[in-house]
């Protein structure tokens, strides 16, 4: 815990009172466990349509006399539940992360008072170092209550206990939900300081939020030719897996640009590393964590990288005098 | 007032906020990207298809080796509208956002400036003022959708293998003006904020957050329960799971779940609704629509109206 009594506790208190009091940041983090939790409960509702429609079968068959092997059962894992979850903090998580870096440079200059604290004997560092601290502390926190709330609903709505194992993962995703965040907090604190109208950084973090989060993905996705042709493209035409590979390699360089344009947003290698931790993909089912770990420890050192990187630039840049003040 | 200058009034004030509005770097930067977003999706939508093309070829040559029958070409199952079927994401989500802004900054311009007390004193009807800014919204949206839409037509006439008949031609452009009213419902909400709010932030972010509300939330109580499919034109049509809670929240939220509403009649002009999509709303998606463009226009309309001209920059 930092000490209230050097500039940067005291800053990053007065902030966090500040988010508290002022209950903007409070309502988007209620708003982002709403979407969070609507999700999850809408998962565990499809997944007990599945069972439903699955015991139905099972009946069928068992009262006319067949054998069970043509029916799948379900499979049921608790953690698979969060996918919904996760795309929530994707989405509206990276908005939180912005509106919070945005209130935080813009309190100071809308009320004048950023040029106020540059009179004082503070040095720019310990300024900028006790907002992203309590910047930090907030959204680590709103994320824990989240992921909290999630557990509760999990256990209440699957109806099986969550083992050490699962919170486990949880934790683990949290920490990288909560770097993922704090890069786009760092990113808008960055441009509200720095850009001459607070309110054109607000626009434009919100233009890199829509190509990393929104559209990267989402051209990633159209140009995947599978997601062409309803099933896949190869399952259509009846081609064998190994036949699949050889007419697939020859779209090598295709394939590269596709995966390129993916992996160049953030958001992916967050969805890739929580999807592979939770076991939300299928590959991952029922895994054990440690080769996981090491399989997406790339994407994780992409976040990690991503949020020190747009740290370091807050910190190297000098405040303007001339951006001290409202406009 | 005599209407005519009323209406000269207005196309004073609509043609100064446009001049204004594209002159700021962020309007144009959204701007900007929108244009962008529809060129790429063109690419997409003809990339897609010949590497789809492009594999069936090589499948048929092995299948033809191997002796086996060589299934119907995918693509041939695909509508040639079907290329542009990006373009409603694109529009659902950077176009309502361009939207947004633009409405927004219609108003706070006025505001930040601190003209409105100067215009208040000025001898024209509020209603002039509210008309000037409508119509300046209007022509903005619509400049935006008549660049979409001479993008889309240059891909038909370009690409000869994807040609289009009459009705795929009456299709497109009735996608163009559903796609026109999607937008300037969402700008009208932000012209109305703009106009109401003390704050300049919270006269932004609550028609953002209105936006995201309807693109990724709702959508997982009416049709497909991820919130990504919202970037998917395919699986944002993807019905919800056959239950009694999911026919019930697609019933009692569809009316408010305009992007599906969007999107269902998108992918219905477009030629790609998936057979298995289905509206379980209460108010089928058109009348939707409208009924939302309705809401918008009398909310912007009563703000513009109401507008405190003695008041000038927002609070902090």
């Amino acid at each position: 815990m930092l000490s209230t009594t050097t500039p940067v506790g005291a800053i990053a208190r007065k902030d966090v009172t500040d988010v508290l009091r002022d209950r903007f940041i409070i309502i988007v983090m209620a708003f982002l466990a709403v979407a969070a939790m609507t999700s999850l409960v809408t998962g565990a509702i499809a997944l007990a349509t599945d069972v439903a429609t699955y015991n139905d079968a099972k009946a069928t068959l068992l009262a006319l006399g067949k054998s069970l092997d043509s029916i799948a059962a379900p499979e049921f894992y608790p953690l698979k539940l969060l996918r919904g979850a996760i795309e929530q903090i994707e989405i509206i998580g990276a908005v939180l992360g912005i509106l919070a870096g945005f209130r935080a440079a813009v309190s100071e200059r809308g009320r004048q008072t950023l040029a106020l604290i540059m009179t004082r004997p503070i040095r720019q560092w310990q300024f900028l170092a006790g907002k992203f601290v309590a910047g930090a502390v907030v959204l680590s926190v709103g994320l824990l209550a989240v992921f909290g709330l999630a557990a509760i609903l999990l256990d209440f709505v699957s109806g099986v206990g969550l083992g050490a194992s699962d919170l486990l993962r949880m934790a683990i995703v949290w920490v990288a939900a909560s770097l993922y965040v704090i890069a786009f907090f760092a990113f808008t604190f960055v441009a509200t300081l720095w850009m001459r109208r607070p309110a054109n950084a607000l626009l434009v973090s919100f233009a890199v939020w829509l190509l990393l989060v929104l559209i990267a993905p989402q051209i990633g996705d159209t140009l995947d030719p599978d997601n062409q042709v309803a099933g896949g493209v190869f399952k259509q035409l009846h081609v064998p897996k190994a036949e699949q590979q050889r007419i697939a390699s020859g779209y090598a360089t295709f394939e590269t640009i596709r995966n390129g344009i993916e992996v160049s947003s953030i958001t992916k290698h967050f969805e890739r590393f929580s999807f592979a931790v939770l076991g939300i993909k299928d590959t991952y089912t029922g895994k054990p964590l440690g080769p996981i770990l090491v399989e997406k420890r790339g994407d994780f050192l992409w976040i990690f990288f991503t949020t020190l990187g747009l740290t370091g630039v807050m910190f190297t840049r000098r405040l303007k005098s001339n951006r001290l003040t409202k406009e | 007032m005599p209407a005519s200058i009323s209406g000269d009034g207005a196309r004073v004030i609509a043609r100064q906020s446009l001049l204004f509005i594209f002159r700021e770097r962020t309007v144009a930067l959204l701007a900007g990207l929108f244009v962008i977003l529809v060129l790429i999706s063109a690419y997409l939508g003809w990339s897609a298809t010949s590497t789809v093309n492009a594999i069936y070829a090589d499948a048929v040559v092995y299948l033809k080796g191997v002796g086996q029958p060589v299934p119907p070409n995918p693509v041939n199952d695909i509508s040639p509208l079907s290329l542009m079927r990006n373009m409603s994401i694109y529009v659902s989500l950077i176009g309502a956002l361009s939207a947004i802004v633009i409405g927004y900054q219609l108003i706070a311009a006025d505001r930040k400036s601190g003209v409105v007390p100067l215009l208040g004193s000025r001898p024209f009807e509020r209603a002039t003022y509210a008309h000037g800014k409508i119509r300046a919204l209007v022509m903005a949206v619509a400049g935006l959708m008549l660049v979409a839409a001479v993008i889309a037509v240059a891909t038909f006439i370009i690409l000869p293998t994807n040609p289009l008949g009459a009705v795929g031609w009456i299709s497109l452009f009735t996608f163009f003006g559903l796609a026109f009213v999607y937008m300037l419902m969402f700008g009208l909400l932000a012209m109305a904020t703009a106009a109401w709010a003390r704050s300049e932030s919270v006269g932004l972010l609550l028609p953002v957050t209105v936006w995201l509300t309807v693109t990724f939330i709702l959508p997982s109580l009416t049709s497909n329960i991820h919130p990504t499919a919202a970037i998917n034109p395919i699986s944002a049509l993807a019905p919800p799971p056959d239950t009694g809670f999911f026919h019930w929240t697609g019933w009692l939220f569809g009316p408010i779940s305009i992007a599906e509403s969007f999107k269902y009649l998108s992918a219905g002009l477009l030629d790609y609704l998936p057979a298995t999509a289905i509206n379980h709303s209460m108010v089928p998606p058109l009348p939707d629509l409208l009924l939302a463009l309705t809401g918008s226009a009398v909310l912007a309309v009563r703000a513009l109206m109401t507008m405190d001209m003695t008041r000038g920059d927002y609070n902090a």
